[in-house]
């Protein structure tokens, strides 16, 4: 029997789940039980959504269409302090895509500027011209080295002096020009790279997961490094593809 | 005189294409149409009865020639895009092709399959008189956005073909939502088929309010015997109903008490033959011996095409998450010991976005008397790994597909299944073709 476990709350994947997130939740569920760590995988959705923001290790928030993304934005506002407390103690977040967006101060678009979580301080402006900044991305980060994904978004992202995931190589990342993607502040991890990020990089998967068993487990050692043959293979085929 | 030019143009560049090996038709279309951008209306104005489109997710194609096929066998002289080019230079090349070397043409009806981004374009050459959706499923995102705005491009082409009779699909929420305050006709499946099939990721809130949407039952994704108890919209009253569904052999159901019995896979297609049949009524052509008009289809390349290789290899083509949900759907009704060979391409023909693996449900794979898996694709890791992280490691993982298909030409398997992405299928129908005429020879 596993000493250690995770409560995963994947937060409204019946609104939010356009880009395959399942990925991510997958690649963390399994990665735990590989190092025989306990995973419990809750799903916060429509008429079922108490969320204990106290028993929660690691909330995952996705991408989902314009207005599926604004009933979740309703929804999540209502609890919005104990959301940003849970972050300013540490908590784990994913969110990627429009789930990004959400945790930031704003999202404008034209005159039109609607109120978000204010878990990161950041803003999000939506392309006047409608441009989506759609391929392959690559970006380095000072400790996992290259993360390779895939954005589709049409917000341009200012993460002020927010320090981002990574720097971006190849694709556009937050706003096509600062060359800056995503963003790290404590525990909160939120990033245009959508759908199955994490299996194609389990180091990064780790890292979130070892972020979120230390808070838990002040003993805790770190994760057992596994094969990771295949996803290596998956990930260096894009860097290779992009780079030479 | 612009006109003749622009058939001969689009007449020399096919034959110059076929010499040249090319598969696409809808280029010689596109230059035909800078020669005389009004080509296609002059030419659309020989078709003497009705000028029929097929729009929708998936299942145009099949539809589209399905019809085709009931019309010629039924006596009718028919313009086709039958080779699947979609876009406005496929629909010139269709014209222009049907015509003689003097530039004219007789036919009664004309039946195109139409892109759902093109419809608006095409419809400022054609004034189509029926119109058939046959589903809104969620496609490559990074080609079409969200099915969201594919429904705005179709509702701005339904506007402009104004008085057009629409044949929608009666048991999909999102397509049913085109027929409201227009002339519209449904189809529908009103018993339920298959069993385990309760999961839904489009449409499941209500296309009006927003509520959840429910179900007296679903046939699969978000079709089904649907309402919403917040707003009372539901599935519309069928006008062309299929019921007494029978799987197991060939394809067995009746439309509206009729017996049909179709040689055909896959509880899909019972919603292309439900769209041929209503078509047909709505034209007033008749249906009394349908089965023999639907008997000379032959299904486009990869639409479960089979290979005897010693044993059956079957080939299909899936293009996104509904496709291939129904693509093993087929593969689980088959209870024979399978090899199943997956390849993913990411060419722009595909969508360059693989977000979408992790939306199928790969795992059944495993339920379906599994012998072998083999990836492979462009995309094969990624492939891979979607089997990885669902508990099912692949027996082989290869870019070469021609090696995963002698490797299981020799297993005791008694079938193989491919299913391949878009940019895939040509290749890979090209290597079984080659190796029937290898076994042939020997």
């Amino acid at each position: 029997m596993s000493d250690y476990k995770l409560k995963i709350v994947h937060l409204f994947p019946d609104f939010l789940n356009l880009y395959g997130d399942k990925g991510n939740i997958e690649a963390m569920k399994k990665r735990l039980e590989w190092r025989d760590v306990e995973a419990e995988v809750c799903l916060c959705t429509e008429g079922n959504e108490e969320i204990d923001f106290e028993n929660t290790d690691i909330f995952v928030l996705g991408g989902g269409s314009d207005r599926e993304q604004e009933t979740v934005r309703q929804k999540l506002m209502e609890k919005k302090d104990a959301f940003k407390d849970y972050a300013e103690k540490g908590g784990v977040i994913l969110a990627t895509c429009g789930g990004f967006e959400l945790l930031g101060n704003t999202i404008r678009k034209g005159e039109e500027e609607t109120e978000c979580l204010g878990i990161l301080d950041i803003e999000t402006d939506i392309a006047e011209d409608g441009k989506r900044f759609t391929g392959n991305v690559i970006i380095e980060n000072s400790e996992l080295g290259k993360i390779v994904g895939f954005e589709n978004h049409s917000g341009r992202m200012n993460i002020k002096d927010n320090t981002p995931l990574g720097k971006v190589i190849t694709g556009k990342g937050n706003d096509g020009k600062s060359g800056a993607e995503g963003v790290i502040y404590k525990n909160v991890f939120g990033t245009y790279l959508h759908g199955p990020l994490l299996p194609k990089n389990p180091d990064l998967c780790d890292y979130i997961l070892n972020r979120a068993l230390k808070r838990k487990y002040e003993d805790f050692m770190g994760l057992m490094p596994l094969g990771d043959h295949l996803e290596d293979k998956a990930r260096r085929y894009i860097i290779k593809r992009f780079l030479g | 005189m612009k006109k003749l030019l622009a058939v001969w143009a689009v007449k020399i560049l096919t034959i110059a294409g076929k010499i040249m090996g090319k598969k696409s038709t809808s280029g010689p279309g596109e230059i035909a149409l800078k020669i005389c951008p009004d080509l296609i209306k002059r030419l659309a104005g020989n078709v003497g009865k009705e000028i029929i489109v097929t729009c929708g997710t998936n299942g145009k194609t099949t539809t589209n020639n399905l019809l085709y096929t009931a019309l010629t066998k039924g006596g009718y002289e028919v313009v086709c895009n039958n080779l699947g080019a979609n876009m406005i230079g496929g629909i010139a090349t269709a014209f222009a092709s049907k015509c003689n070397i003097f530039g004219k043409f007789t036919a009664d009806y004309a039946c195109l399959e139409i892109d759902e981004a093109s419809a608006t374009k095409v419809f400022d050459h054609i004034k189509p008189d029926v119109m058939v959706i046959t589903n809104m499923f969620r496609d490559q995102l990074d080609r079409y956005g969200e099915t969201e705005q594919t429904m705005e491009l179709l509702n701005n082409a339904i506007e402009k073909a104004e008085g057009v009779t629409l044949v929608l699909n009666g048991d999909d929420p999102l397509t049913t939502a085109f027929g409201e305050n227009r002339n519209a006709k449904y189809f529908g499946i009103s018993e339920k088929v298959l069993v385990n099939e309760d999961n839904s990721s489009e449409g499941r809130f209500c296309i009006k309010c927003g509520s959840p949407m429910k179900y007296n039952f679903v046939h699969y994704s978000q079709l089904g015997d649907f309402y919403c108890e917040e707003c009372g919209n539901k599935r519309p009253e069928i006008d062309y109903e299929a019921k007494e569904i029978d799987l197991s052999e060939s394809l067995k159901f009746q439309i509206n008490g009729k017996h049909i019995d179709l040689n055909y896979r896959g509880f899909y297609n019972i919603y292309n033959v439900l769209a041929v049949y209503s078509v047909m009524e709505i034209i007033g052509v008749d249906t009394k011996h349908f089965n023999g008009l639907m008997s000379d289809y032959k299904p486009q390349i990869g639409r479960m095409e089979e290979f005897d290789l010693g044993k059956p290899f079957i080939l299909n083509l899936a293009k996104n998450p509904a496709g291939f949900n129904q693509a093993i759907e087929t593969v689980l009704q088959d209870k024979r010991k399978k090899d199943v060979i997956i390849a993913i391409n990411d060419k722009p023909g595909d969508g360059i976005d693989v977000s979408w693996l992790w939306d199928v449900d790969f795992e059944k794979i495993g339920e379906a008397e599994l012998n072998k898996l083999y990836t492979t694709g462009i995309r094969v890791y990624d492939l891979a790994l979607r089997f990885k992280y669902s508990g099912i490691e692949p027996d082989m993982v290869t870019d070469d597909m021609e090696k995963a298909i002698l490797n299981a030409m020799e297993t005791d398997a008694e079938v193989c299944y491919v299913l391949v992405n878009y940019t895939a299928l040509f290749g890979t129908q090209k290597i079984l073709k080659a190796m029937r005429k290898e076994k042939e020879n020997e």
